[in-house]
């Protein structure tokens, strides 16, 4: 029953940080726009739990996060960000569990990761509706990941703040 | 006393009486005032002047003190006033834009009577992510509009196209955004094509006309509208001029870039055409 009940208090914790995260982006970063492109924050928040939290658990909070997105933002498809998300959780995931502990580091990559398969995947769509922009869609996505990878550092800090105030035993 | 009175009684009485003489005399004699009366008003003058000043001064204190009072409450008031002189000056400046842009529309109404039902409403957000062209309205389906609705500004410029719409709330795919596609036609060589987003031209805000015939001869310029061919959306709503005529990869075909005619990031309200009757 306690265990439930931290699993629960985690998740919570998690969960108002990752709209602590969607306010700040939907009120102020979307106002921005730095080298043509606003930054763009929901790649990292589906990217960056899953490295502390492990494969499983990140993927499933990447696949809420995907989900909350395709009811927030116009796609090309319903469910892209739910299709992608999960991905990006399930690689920051393993990459934090094999090769790289969790931390800024770890967290750049996995937001790398993220970013590149959100790209790939727009960039996918377009061409099979016969309107290929693979040029342009790279060029948007590192723009993209330029100008989002320094929120890697603020958001790794929150992230694991949680973590730690979650984990006190471990 | 009494002894003094029993005394000198009479010679008081005398006295008295040569006093009263003397002054009656001199008072009928002298022009102005008798000497004596002038001696005492002037020993008692400073006194008079001494106590009007401190009745002037202590008057003047408190008629300062009633005028800085009345003042206070009258600057009070007026800085009220002038609070809500200000905020009407706004709310007309603001009406004045309003009444400008439905004049617009109500011109726009009068040239076009196929369009039959319009709703105005609020621009509530712009671009959401890198790889769309959106904008977010304040209207939705409480208010009778639909996903496929055209949406234009003021001057009758087309924006683009409901893509989803909530209880209060819609969302436009602008005419630039890789999922807009719609027939258009050169107004002045009433050529045929389908004017679409381009994702690589997106962030540059243009378009492109394809699908034109193989003899047309667009020039820069050129307006191109919405044929309104598919009964879909009305015709002859401007979409954009023609910018540059290219030639497609294979190099047998061309196509237009065309600059849209609304401003997409300037736009604060816009209209939704929620009826329009097709013109044969």
């Amino acid at each position: 029953m306690i265990a439930r009940n931290e699993t629960i208090f985690k998740w919570s914790l998690y969960a108002a940080a990752t709209a602590l995260c969607f306010l700040i982006q939907g009120s102020l970063l979307q106002r921005l726009v730095f080298w043509g492109v606003i930054p763009f924050l929901y790649p990292l928040l589906a990217a960056i739990p899953p490295t502390f939290e492990g494969p499983l658990a990140g993927t499933i909070f990447s696949l809420c996060v995907g989900a909350a997105c395709d009811l927030l933002l116009p796609g090309p498809v319903p469910c892209l960000y739910t299709l992608v998300f999960p991905l990006a959780g399930l690689c920051a995931g393993l990459l934090s569990q094999s090769w790289l502990p969790a931390g800024f580091l770890c967290s750049f990559v996995s937001a790398a990761a993220a970013f590149l398969l959100h790209g790939s995947f727009r960039c996918l769509i377009l061409w099979m509706r016969g309107t290929a922009a693979w040029q342009a869609g790279a060029l948007v996505m590192v723009r993209e990941f330029c100008v989002a990878a320094p929120f890697v550092i603020p958001l790794t800090l929150l992230y694991r703040s949680v973590f730690r105030r979650t984990h006190l035993d471990d | 006393m009494k002894n003094f009175l029993k005394q000198h009684g009479l010679w008081v009485l005398f006295a008295a009486a040569v006093l009263s003489v003397s002054l009656a005399v001199m008072s009928v004699l002298s022009a102005n005032a008798s000497p004596l009366v002038n001696l005492t008003g002037v020993l008692v003058s400073p006194f008079r002047a001494g106590y009007t000043a401190v009745a002037t001064w202590f008057n003047d204190l408190q008629n300062y003190y009633k005028d800085t009072t009345d003042l206070q409450a009258e600057n009070a008031a007026l800085r009220q006033q002038i609070a809500k002189m200000e905020e009407t000056i706004r709310q007309a400046e603001a009406d004045v834009e309003e009444n400008k842009k439905f004049r617009e529309l109500m011109n726009l109404t009068k040239q076009r009577r196929d369009l039959t039902d319009f709703e105005a409403a609020m621009v509530t957000e712009h671009a959401v992510s890198n790889w769309t062209s959106s904008l977010t309205l304040n209207k939705g389906t409480s208010l009778g509009i639909e996903a496929g609705d055209c949406v234009i500004d003021e001057c009758g410029n087309l924006v683009g196209v409901i893509s989803q719409a909530g209880t209060n709330w819609s969302t436009v795919l602008t005419l630039v955004d890789t999922d807009t596609s719609l027939g258009a036609q050169v107004f002045r060589t009433k050529d045929l094509g389908v004017a679409q987003g381009d994702f690589s031209m997106m962030r540059k805000n243009r378009l492109r006309l394809d699908y034109l015939p193989a003899d047309s001869a667009l020039l820069a310029g050129d307006i191109v509208v919405t044929s309104g061919l598919s009964g879909h959306y009305p015709s002859g709503l401007v979409i954009g001029s023609v910018e540059e005529v290219r030639l497609d990869d294979s190099g047998a075909a061309s196509y237009a870039i065309l600059d849209p005619a609304a401003d997409f990031d300037a736009l604060t309200e816009v209209f939704v055409i929620k009826s329009f009757e097709i013109v044969t």
